[in-house]
């Protein structure tokens, strides 16, 4: 008995619940913030389908092709009130030092509103210190120095900030961090990337 | 009352294209130990343009140019109670959670090889092909380090005596110094920033540095920081002096940073190398506003 009973109220229940839910779907205007849950997708017939759409407003970008990627940024030319692409480069043995330096150096770019296009590494040095044995001639390998590179390049630097930047810079260089302020030149850049004799050769072989 | 308040060579001064400079600071102090070494060309990157004389306006200001000659600290300040507890409790906490590095592993390895080796049933053979690690083992290592650590005096950090000398750059190597000249000033000698007048067909940058060259016992070897001014101060002559052509006088400075490479000048009583705090008993208030500002102590 009580089962049949509990079928029947389970079905009655269900008939009224879809007809309270048909009752609301009809009404599809104003539809309450609070009854869409987040995650509900938009039914495609009703009129606000698609409505967080926002890709197709972009403009169309040509594909990327793999060739293009090692372009180099222009290099800015300085003007009347502001110097050219500028390399600011901190290096030093401790690495965790030169890194922190560099940081407080992008840092301190972004708060005075001072452009830096790039911020980026380059390859670590190792110095073998060999000293000569007190009884002997041979020379044993007393320590190996890493020489740590970061370089933070600027693009623009207002030629009234100069000073103030300049003087902010050396009065908190820590100790053992070597700074040093140059023009970007296509060389530095050219630097950064590894020969490849293989493919110099294969080149030379198909100018020939 | 004159209509243009700017006069002509800053504008000369924005039309003239910059000067770039290369230049490598580092911290490694050897032997001066009052300035870093220091390295810095100039490059020019055009021939200075010359403006005609017709677009030049008079002024009825007279012009000078300072420079603002800084020394920066060679060590560094002393921490601060709660800073010497920081650190303290940070190199604390890294050394708690760091891995034993090369150096300790072997030494731990030696030490194991060695008890092994005083134990009864020891068989070498039985030994993996560690064959001439007996000769120098790390602990050896270690202790000629401590002998040649013992053996090095670092140089003293404070020296109370060489501090109390306000003309010796080499004083209070935890602050930055800036460099102060007892100079004639409309009859009276009054302690400034060096300065001297601007003269026709210069940059004010280039009015600087002749300032700083023609102080007495110089042979100062300064970089400076930029081509734009960091500060100005301007004054109004008292009605007797005032003539036609100079109403008062527009000083501009120029900030600079002391290189290293000169002989240590011998001290000169007009020349005095101060901190920022020690300013306001030399300098006159008005002066003491402007020039404050720019001055950074950090």
């Amino acid at each position: 008995m009580n089962p049949v009973f509990r079928r029947l109220q389970v079905s009655v229940t269900q008939q009224a619940l879809n007809q309270a839910l048909t009752l609301c779907r009809a009404t599809p205007s104003i539809r309450h913030p609070v009854c869409a849950s987040v995650n509900e997708r938009q039914y495609r017939s009703m009129p606000t389908h698609g409505i967080g759409k926002w890709r197709h407003f972009l403009p169309r970008e040509a594909p990327k092709k793999k060739k293009d990627k090692h372009q180099m940024k222009k290099i800015m030319a300085p003007t009347d009130t502001a110097y050219g692409t500028l390399n600011v480069k901190v290096s030093g043995h401790d690495m965790t030092v030169v890194e922190h330096y560099s940081q407080y150096i992008h840092n301190f770019c972004n708060r005075l509103g001072i452009k830096v296009s790039e911020c980026y590494a380059l390859p670590t040095k190792s110095m073998e210190v060999l000293l000569m044995q007190e009884q002997g001639t041979k020379m044993y390998v007393d320590a190996t120095l890493k020489t740590h590179e970061r370089v933070v390049q600027l693009s623009a630097l207002n030629a009234a900030m100069c000073p103030v930047f300049m003087d902010v810079l050396l009065k908190n260089q820590p100790e053992g961090v070597q700074l040093s302020v140059m023009e970007h030149t296509e060389a530095d850049f050219q630097a950064r990337f590894k020969a490849r004799p293989e493919m110099e050769g294969l080149m030379a072989q198909m100018k020939y | 009352m004159q209509q243009k308040k700017m006069a002509a060579p800053c504008r000369r001064m924005a039309s003239r294209s910059l000067l770039q400079f290369l230049s490598s600071f580092s911290r490694t102090a050897v032997g001066n130990t009052a300035t870093r070494p220091f390295s810095s060309t100039s490059v020019c990157r055009a021939a200075l343009q010359t403006k005609d004389a017709t677009d030049r306006a008079t002024s009825s200001w007279t012009l000078m140019a300072a420079v603002c000659l800084q020394r920066l600290p060679v060590i560094t300040a002393d921490y601060s109670p709660i800073e010497e507890r920081f650190q303290q409790l940070l190199h604390q906490m890294e050394q708690e959670k760091s891995l034993l590095s090369d150096h300790e592993i072997k030494l731990l390895e030696d030490a194991e090889r060695m008890s092994r080796k005083q134990a009864d049933d020891y068989d070498s053979d039985e030994e993996d092909d560690h064959g001439d690690q007996d000769i120098v083992l790390a602990q050896d290592l270690e202790d000629s380090w401590e002998q040649k650590l013992k053996s090095f005096q670092p140089a003293p950090r404070v020296r109370a005596d060489v501090d109390k000398e306000l003309t010796s750059p080499e004083r209070c190597l935890a602050n930055s110094l800036l460099l102060l000249a007892e100079q004639e000033v409309g009859g009276q000698k009054l302690w400034l920033l060096p300065q001297t007048q601007w003269q026709q067909g210069e940059t004010l940058r280039q009015t600087a540095e002749r300032a700083l060259a023609s102080l007495p016992a110089a042979g100062f070897k300064a970089t400076f920081l930029g081509n734009a001014p960091c500060g100005v101060y301007k004054y109004k002559l008292p009605k007797a002096a005032r003539t036609e052509s100079s109403v008062g006088i527009k000083v501009f400075f120029f900030k600079a940073v002391l290189s290293d490479g000169g002989p240590p000048a011998a001290p000169n009583p007009s020349l005095l190398w101060l901190k920022k705090s020690e300013l306001q008993r030399y300098l006159k208030p008005a002066y003491m506003m402007k020039v404050e500002p720019f001055i950074l102590e950090l």
